[in-house]
């Protein structure tokens, strides 16, 4: 089972855009896909027409006082389940402190967590909320690539780069960082500046530009995953070559 | 479609149906249900002109494999496929062809039921069959709700509601079961009417050799079309047991009709002999070429295809008979005579009071045991080969006269005797097979010689070699013989004997 955390401390810059096509284009090559759904705001959940609600709640689940199982959704799509969001979620990190106090064990409880589930998925994606915090530090901890939506724009970079700067602090096993631009606007020379020359200088940075267009801003009025209704749009394309670069650095 | 479903809507969901599939579906199975009796259901799917999907259900998951070109029923292992699917059939198919046992059309469809936010809780697959052959029948409806992860309740509501609507019931059974119970195949293998205790000795036998003879003549068109091997083995067994029948019981028929019939079962028994023993050597070839030490397994290539080409001209010549007059007039004459005695009036058959079936078997199974046993007891580890042929011969008597008491006797002394008896018979077995199957290479390799084209030295050297092996096994088989001859006429067997007299 290979773990992909679709994060970025910034909100609205493309991770459950992101984190909900490339689920559903990986169940679609076979694999059996899961996606968590760890944001409070529960947008992915949203998307795929589940109603927003874990029974018993984050906390009994990071307690491990319900079965991770029992908590999971069938989508519409053969071969992609998910683990819903729950409003419960906004108190996680204190749920997961609470269990397991301030020990290591508290960054790696989630990880642990989906190790129950690893004989039943091929391909996890966490679908992180906007925060440096204990969830997402256990996300981050728990994945084999951490994708990362980055807007074309120098700020953004400075995330990208203090990310890279957390991540490399882990002891032991670290994520893979995989950088994408999302939101790309071509009509912006700074966009187009960063996305001709970043790839090239550093690692971790894909070439490939989600367009920032309508069509995706629509997934949440089709709720639906974007090549679902708009199997050509250039975003599609991009969301399939992003997956093809992922699987591979995931080996999934 | 989404008419009929509509119960499983009510008011709280919405029904979305899919595109429909249709497909001209066979259902395949050996002549005896073997795949039927292992629990396996075969089918062969065609939705266009393309030579379609074999799918077999019954394995765990189902297999299926595309064929890459048409196959012709009936087809043996041999003709499927390479692959999982094959393999998963090869033991329950054993020798045996599959051939359609029913047809029909099938249409499927998916609908999906969604909640109020338009999201799938529940699939249900619609399977609507109608069958075409062996007759037209109604179209035969199967709904399967299919519960998605995290959405039970739904799909019990949904369940529920379908139940408590007119029209859907619970289904006890699968399509395939239903169609086999709508075109009237009853799936079993043909029941023979059985003999009982009380019968008149002449209308028990009578009844047991009119089962013989419908076996024999339901066996015909699978020999003659050469569908499989066990065909014409069918037939010879019914043969055999008809003339061991004949010989043991048939004085309480009447003379003229065992006189007038009886040659005719022996002349039936060596017109099928030349192509069982091809048969024979064929099907067993793969594993004598496996065991060869000496020669190479493709040594045994040209004799294969002397086998093949025997094979071929003595079918044309059991084929001849079997379509011959004196075959027709044969069994007609053979059956509507022992029908004559085996239907009698139930009033003529009790006016008379001559021998019951019961007395006929005890006196017989008593004289057959006892004529075994002397010629068991005769024989020594120095006994000519002869005399162990001949006890051979009167063991398959007394097993088949066994087989025709068995639903006068007590089970499990039947079951007990005839263990004891199976025992010595294959170690007899063994030693007849060395020595015949070794006899007999020698008469193919001369064969084989005076052909044109004759054969490679190292065919011949490796039939050297397997007629080496037989030797063995018969030398070997003799020297089991005498410990089994020891148990045979041991107490145990002479108690169990005894307690199956009916």
């Amino acid at each position: 089972m290979r773990i992909v955390a679709s994060y970025n401390v910034k909100g609205g810059v493309g991770k459950t855009t992101a984190a909900v096509n490339l689920a559903y284009l990986s169940a679609r090559e076979g694999r059996r896909t899961l996606l968590w759904d760890l944001d409070p705001q529960g947008a992915a959940t949203f998307l795929f027409r589940v109603k927003p609600r874990v029974k018993g709640g984050g906390g009994r689940l990071v307690r491990r006082e319900r079965p991770i199982g029992a908590a999971l959704k069938a989508t519409d799509f053969t071969g992609l389940d998910l683990l819903p969001a729950d409003v419960t979620y906004r108190n996680l990190d204190l749920d997961l402190a609470g269990a397991h106090g301030r020990s290591t064990k508290a960054s790696r409880a989630l990880g642990r967590l989906l190790g129950e589930l690893a004989d039943d998925y091929d391909v996890v994606f966490l679908d992180t909320p906007p925060s440096l915090s204990l969830v997402s530090e256990n996300a981050l901890r728990a994945s084999d690539v951490v994708l990362v939506p980055i807007i074309p724009t120098v700020l953004a970079l400075r995330t990208y780069d203090q990310l890279a700067e957390f991540v490399d602090g882990f002891d032991g096993r670290r994520p893979r960082l995989h950088a994408f631009f999302s939101m790309a606007d071509r009509r912006k020379s700074l966009h187009r500046e960063i996305i001709a020359s970043l790839p090239g200088e550093r690692d971790g940075i894909s070439p490939t530009a989600v367009p920032a267009l309508s069509q995706v801003e629509q997934m949440a009025v089709h709720r639906a995953p974007l090549p679902v209704y708009a199997p050509d749009s250039p975003a599609t394309r991009a969301y399939h070559s992003l997956w093809t670069e992922l699987a591979g650095l995931a080996g999934a | 479609m989404l008419g009929a479903l509509n119960p499983a809507a009510g008011t709280r969901y919405t029904l979305s149906a899919g595109q429909a599939t249709t497909r001209t579906v066979t259902y395949l199975d050996t002549v005896d249900w073997r795949l039927r009796r292992k629990g396996l259901v075969l089918r062969h799917e065609r939705a266009t002109s393309e030579a379609g999907t074999l799918r077999l259900d019954g394995t765990g998951d189902a297999v299926s494999a595309t064929l890459p070109s048409p196959v012709a029923w009936p087809a043996r292992i041999e003709h499927l496929p390479d692959g999982e699917l094959r393999d998963g059939l090869a033991d329950a198919m054993w020798v045996r062809a599959v051939a359609p046992v029913a047809k029909g059309r099938l249409v499927t469809r998916e609908a999906a039921v969604l909640n109020e936010d338009g999201k799938i809780v529940v699939r249900l697959d619609w399977a609507e069959l109608t069958g075409s052959e062996p007759v037209r029948t109604e179209p035969l409806v199967r709904v399967t709700v299919r519960p998605l992860l995290g959405y039970r309740r739904d799909a019990e509501r949904v369940t529920r509601a379908l139940r408590d609507s007119e029209g859907f019931e619970p289904a006890e059974d699968t399509l395939y079961q239903a169609l086999l119970a709508a075109v009237g195949s009853t799936a079993e293998a043909i029941a023979r009417p059985a003999i009982s205790a009380d019968m008149p000795a002449d209308v028990a036998v009578a009844t047991a050799l009119l089962g013989f003879a419908d076996t024999i003549v339901d066996n015909v068109d699978g020999v003659v079309d050469d569908v499989d091997t066990e065909f014409l083995h069918d037939l010879r067994v019914a043969v055999r047991r008809s003339r061991s029948l004949i010989k043991l019981a048939g004085d309480v028929l009447p003379e003229r009709l065992v006189a007038r019939h009886a040659p005719g079962f022996k002349w039936l028994g060596d017109v099928t002999t030349p192509t069982r023993d091809l048969d024979v050597y064929l099907l067993e070839l793969e594993e004598l070429a496996a065991g060869l030490v000496a020669g190479e397994r493709q040594d045994l290539e040209p004799f294969a295809e002397h086998l093949d080409r025997e094979r071929r001209k003595a079918r044309r010549a059991l084929v001849r008979a079997l379509r011959s007059q004196r075959f027709t007039r044969l069994l007609d004459g053979w059956r509507s005579g022992l029908a004559g005695i085996a239907e009698r009036e139930e009033s003529e058959k009790d006016s008379e009071r001559g021998l019951a079936a019961r007395e006929l078997v005890a006196g017989r199974l008593r004289r057959m045991v006892k004529k075994v046993t002397r010629r068991a007891q005769a024989i020594t580890p120095d006994s000519p080969s002869e005399d162990v042929h001949d006890l051979r011969k009167r063991c398959k008597e007394l097993r088949y006269l066994l087989e025709f008491a068995k639903p006068l006797c007590d089970e499990s002394a039947f079951r007990a005797a005839l263990k004891d008896l199976k025992k010595l018979q294959d170690i007899l077995g063994d030693f007849q097979d060395g020595e015949v199957q070794s006899a007999a290479l020698r008469v193919f390799a001369e064969r084989m010689q005076e052909d044109p084209s004759r054969p490679p030295a190292a065919t011949l050297l490796a039939m050297g070699e397997l007629s080496a092996r037989f030797v063995t096994l018969q030398r070997q088989a003799r020297h089991d013989l005498t410990a089994a001859l020891e148990r045979f006429l041991g107490p145990d067997t002479q108690v169990r004997s005894e307690a199956l007299l009916p």
